[in-house]
């Protein structure tokens, strides 16, 4: 009979199973990310016969002045404050309505969360027809029938006071049902006897809503703010297809601008100053999210 | 005054009220769908002109030549097996590679484990679009631009993987490893056969997760690939729509054959997705 | 257990699969008796791809040292995927450039030199115009076969009608007020009173190709020539704003159409339509006897137009450039070039082709795109590797004036810009001698 090991040292198997996994992780994030940052520094560009030199700053001097960048960030801003409470809210009063265990509950969470399945690139394809311009296109109609004729036909993606809104707008539809699929579970959570308790101690819906729901979905609504809100920073897509950073520079954002740089300008050292950047506002957006919820967890 | 009558009363309207919220909401939530949907069955001159009236969702005729058209004037077979093959390589090795280094994590004692636990957790903090210029960067010089290999190898291996199957893991009773190594099994085998058989919830939140991360996958894809040769359908759509001449019956037509696959099984599996979903967020 | 095997047989098949994808990925065996030339082009218009292909089997038939190995690469991408093949080191033996891209391979060290290899006949036949385009620092590194045309297609009986004085040749071409005049009153009698087609739908190279001749009409341009060093001082001068803010406030009094479904010229619609080569078969159809065509209004230093078009280099790659030479000159035969010419509708490369061809000979009814091209009437883009940012920024630029943004701070814009990636690259400096490509 094989006498039991004590559970000692398991190093050689442990390598074995995580290695592939280090591995990858090692080649193709952290690899990549210290080259990020060391070409930063350089001036480096694909395909040219120039020796590679260090510059220091200058790729970051050059971006930060650059207004298309300067434009970028800000757009990214905007579409972060604007599309985490609106997608949120909405997020929310859908996952409220669900949860009150109406018939067919399973069917409109179902319908909610289609959008998110599809993938963003054919969101844009389909976008650019609702949004096409003149009184037949869909968005145009829409309005129009509800401002009572009103609203004078627009070409959304070409204006640039309309075209960042339009894509916002698209973007909400995109992710709400996949905040509201988060909240309904967080909501479905919160114990019954809470709701029952501040019933008994004469809450109204409203107060009961303030009081024991908010703070009880405080842990998914900070997730489901960080992440949309990383995502914001992430706006690539739409921005490609749809509107390629115009009109204007009205929809740009840090993403296609580094994607310009790299791609069709073969400045990669640029681009990775733009990486960079983007990398340290993604950081500190998620080291907030981490200080928040520890703060819970010790408050609780 | 009957006071239940009244709370009656006003639970009954508030239902009514709720329902008629909520019906009123899924409709503006699936007309792009419908329109997509709808549109390619109509003829290409009708898509545009009608999207503005009711005839966008209620179409006079129906017809399945833009399908036809989609399949002559573009690849779409083609580009449908790319997606398959890039997106189901991912997802069934990033299982494999996942899991095993989620176990070691979690069950095993190994010299440097906190540390490079440590490192994941660091890693998971990293968007992909960050490293997305060095990638494309190392792949150019390698000539690998334009293959499978490129879409596929640098995401096999993920932080945020590895971290859900490594909080599953640690969740599960002793016993499971004890009776096993009474048994004279080796690791492998025990996590093959005892662990992995007891896991199914997070295989199927991670695969999902996954499936749905890389499906839709558009900026890696549009700065790798270059002709049609391993093009998936992303990248294709948008080629599509720029394709001359510009006829929306076959754009919405492709659209929806490239989404119908994953709207099937998300229909048939949805239970498994909403609750991949909330895990996510619970874990993260 | 159904897991894990199911892993397992997943993770075979993937391997499985990955593997037979390398295999097909071989290349096919060398043929040992042949020179063997591996030709990239891109694929354009059916008939020019036909005609290809067609001179690539006859040039394959008629000896037997060398063959040919066409492969057409889509247009849309054709600049990206050379980039990336050059960068990986996996550029063909010979292969065609879109204009002036060109000169960012040849500073790049892909490109051989020509002189040595092609005969001096065949070089005494080029145009002018083929020869300047395809010369970098004084060395000759690409021939096109043809070259394009660029000028303003007009519908003669709707001139008439207003009494306009139709130009007869390039230096008798309307002045820019003339022209603007001429505008004002075609607009009168017109229905929507857009009179005008620009292609502005076209966007891309367009931009660059037919809106550079107006600033260099004017005394501008996009780039200092004498030296290629600096953008800013051409492209932002008082000449350039002044071209420009002319050919927006034609945009802005309406008299540009948008040429949305690219029929305002055929349809009646305009009665002037800046147009190519590409342009005259369906353009002669629609107006017949009407059809005139004009040199582009003169801005004050001459009437100018754009050139370039497709041309073909062979790589440091090559191990037979002898060989590729020898299907160069075979393109370059007149039976050839007028193919070609025939297929694309674009000027003929070389002078004898030129003679022969019945749109293009003396009397010929697109004889204004050869004047153009001889008479140093026709501009080429800037010959700087710098060509795909600066025409990046300037179709940018464009966008921007012609959505009626300020002309002066869009140009100074973009000319910082421009000037800042020529520094980058430290004025591109002559790397001698060619470095041949990776093996």
């Amino acid at each position: 009979m094989r006498r039991r090991k004590a559970l000692g040292d398991q190093t050689p198997v442990a390598w074995l199973l995580a290695g592939p996994g280090l591995l990858g992780l090692m080649l193709f994030i952290v690899l990549p990310f210290l080259l990020a940052v060391v070409l930063a520094f350089t001036n480096l560009r694909l395909g040219s016969p120039l020796p590679l030199e260090f510059v220091g700053l200058k790729q970051f001097a050059r971006i930060v002045s650059d207004p298309g960048f300067q434009r970028a960030l800000f757009n990214n801003l905007v579409f972060a404050m604007v599309v985490v409470p609106l997608q949120t809210g909405i997020a929310l009063g859908l996952a409220l309505l669900l949860n009150r265990g109406l018939r067919g509950t399973v069917v409109f969470r179902t319908l909610f969360f289609m959008p998110v399945v599809f993938p963003m690139s054919l969101v844009a394809v389909i976008w650019i027809l609702i949004y096409a311009p003149g009184a037949s296109g869909m968005m145009n109609a829409f309005l129009e029938m509800i401002t009572w004729g009103a609203w004078q036909p627009r070409d959304f993606l070409r204006d640039p006071l309309l075209a960042l809104p339009a894509l916002m707008l698209l973007s909400v539809w995109q992710g709400a049902g996949f905040q509201m699929v988060i909240l309904l579970a967080g909501l479905q959570s919160v114990p019954e006897e809470l709701y029952q308790a501040a019933a008994l101690d004469g809450a109204g819906r409203w107060q009961q809503f303030l009081h024991v729901t908010l703070p009880q979905l405080r842990n998914p609504l900070i997730f489901v703010v960080l992440v949309t809100t990383i995502l914001a920073f992430r706006v690539f897509d739409q921005v490609q297809i749809m509107t390629r950073g115009g009109p204007q520079d009205a929809t740009t954002v840090v993403m296609f601008e580094t994607v310009q740089a790299a791609f069709t300008r073969q400045q990669v050292a640029r681009a990775c100053a733009m990486a960079v950047v983007f990398f340290l506002i993604v950081l500190f957006v998620t080291g907030l999210q981490r200080r928040l919820l520890r703060q819970q967890s010790e408050v609780a | 005054m009957n006071t239940s009558g009244i709370a009656r009363k006003r639970r009954w309207s508030g239902r009514a009220a709720g329902h008629a919220a909520l019906i009123v909401s899924v409709l503006l939530f699936i007309v792009p769908v419908l329109l997509m949907l709808i549109g390619s069955l109509k003829p290409d001159e009708r898509v545009l002109v009608e999207a503005g009236t009711i005839k966008a969702l209620w179409p006079d005729s129906v017809s399945l030549q833009n399908y036809a058209d989609v399949f002559r004037r573009a690849d779409f077979a083609r580009f449908l097996v790319n997606s398959l093959f890039i997106t189901g390589s991912i997802v069934s090795a990033g299982l494999l590679v996942n899991s095993l280094a989620g176990y070691a994590f979690a069950r095993l004692r190994w010299r440097g484990r906190t540390l490079l636990f440590n490192l994941v957790l660091a890693v998971m903090v990293v968007p992909f679009e960050a490293i997305a210029v060095p990638l494309f960067y190392q792949v150019s010089i390698l000539g690998l631009r334009d293959t499978y290999v490129a879409q596929i190898l640098p995401f096999i291996a993920n932080a945020f993987s590895i971290f859900l199957f490594y909080s599953f893991f640690i969740g599960l009773p002793r016993e499971l490893e004890e009776s096993a190594r009474v048994d004279g099994a080796g690791v492998l085998r025990t996590f093959f056969f005892i662990i992995a058989p007891n896991a199914r919830p997070v295989f199927a939140t991670v695969a999902i997760l996954s499936f749905l991360t890389w499906w839709g996958s558009y900026l890696w894809p549009l700065m790798v690939t270059i002709g049609p040769g391993v093009r998936p359908l992303p990248v294709a759509i948008a080629t599509f729509y720029t394709l001359p001449p510009l006829q929306w019956g076959d754009i919405l037509a492709f659209g929806t054959m490239m989404v119908m696959p994953v709207l099937v099984v998300f229909v048939a599996f949805q239970r498994w997705f909403v609750r991949g979903v909330a895990a996510s967020a619970v874990k993260g | 257990m159904i897991q894990s095997r199911s892993n397992a047989r997943v993770v075979i098949v993937v391997v499985m699969a990955s593997l037979l994808l390398c295999a097909c990925e071989r290349e096919p065996a060398r043929d040992a008796t042949r020179t063997r030339l591996e030709v990239w082009a891109h694929a354009g218009q059916e008939s020019e791809r036909h005609t290809l292909l067609a001179q690539v089997e006859r040039f394959n038939r008629r000896q037997d040292t060398i063959h040919v190995d066409l492969t057409f690469v889509p247009e849309g991408t054709y600049n990206a995927q050379i980039q990336a093949a050059a960068v990986a080191g996996d550029l063909p033996d010979l292969l065609e450039f879109d204009g002036p891209f060109l000169y960012t391979y040849v500073w790049q060290g892909h490109l051989l030199p020509l002189e040595g290899l092609l005969s001096e006949t065949v070089r005494q036949d080029l145009l002018p115009s083929i020869i300047e385009q395809g010369t970098y620092h004084g060395r000759l590194y690409s021939v096109g076969t043809f070259d394009s045309g660029l000028a303003l297609y007009a519908n003669r009986r709707l001139l008439e009608q207003i009494g306009a004085r139709i130009p007869a040749s390039p230096r008798q071409a309307w002045t820019a007020a003339e022209f603007s005049m001429l505008l004002a009153k075609l607009a009168q009698d017109d229905a929507d009173g857009a009179v005008l087609d620009l292609k502005l739908n076209y966007a891309g190279e367009w931009y660059t190709y037919a809106f550079s001749p107006f600033i260099q009409s004017a005394g501008g341009d996009l780039i200092d020539r004498k030296t290629y060093m600096r953008a800013s001082g051409a492209l932002n001068s008082a000449a350039s704003v002044s071209a420009l803010t002319t050919l927006q406030s034609w945009i802005v009094r309406g008299y540009v159409d948008p040429n949305i479904d690219d029929a305002a010229f055929v349809s009646g619609r305009v009665a002037l339509a800046l147009g190519g080569h590409w342009n005259y078969s369906a353009y002669a159809a629609a107006l017949g006897e009407r059809l005139v065509l004009l040199p582009l209004p003169d801005f004050g230093h001459g009437a100018k137009t754009g050139q370039g078009s497709w041309n073909w280099g062979i790589t440091g790659h090559c191990a037979a450039p002898q060989a590729a030479a020898t299907f160069l000159e075979f393109l370059l035969t007149p039976d050839e070039v007028l193919a070609m010419a025939e297929a694309s509708g674009a000027v003929p490369g070389t002078r004898q082709a030129v003679a022969r061809s019945s749109r293009y000979h003396k009397g010929g009814p697109l004889r204004l795109f050869v004047e153009q091209l001889v008479g140093g009437h026709a501009v080429p883009r800037p010959r700087t590797p710098a060509y795909p940012l600066l025409t990046s920024l300037f179709q940018q630029a464009f966008d921007r004036i012609r959505s009626g943004g300020d002309v002066r701070p869009v140009l100074d814009r973009a000319a910082a810009e421009i000037d800042d990636e020529i520094e980058d690259n430290k004025g591109y400096p002559w790397i001698e001698p060619v470095r041949r490509a990776k093996q």
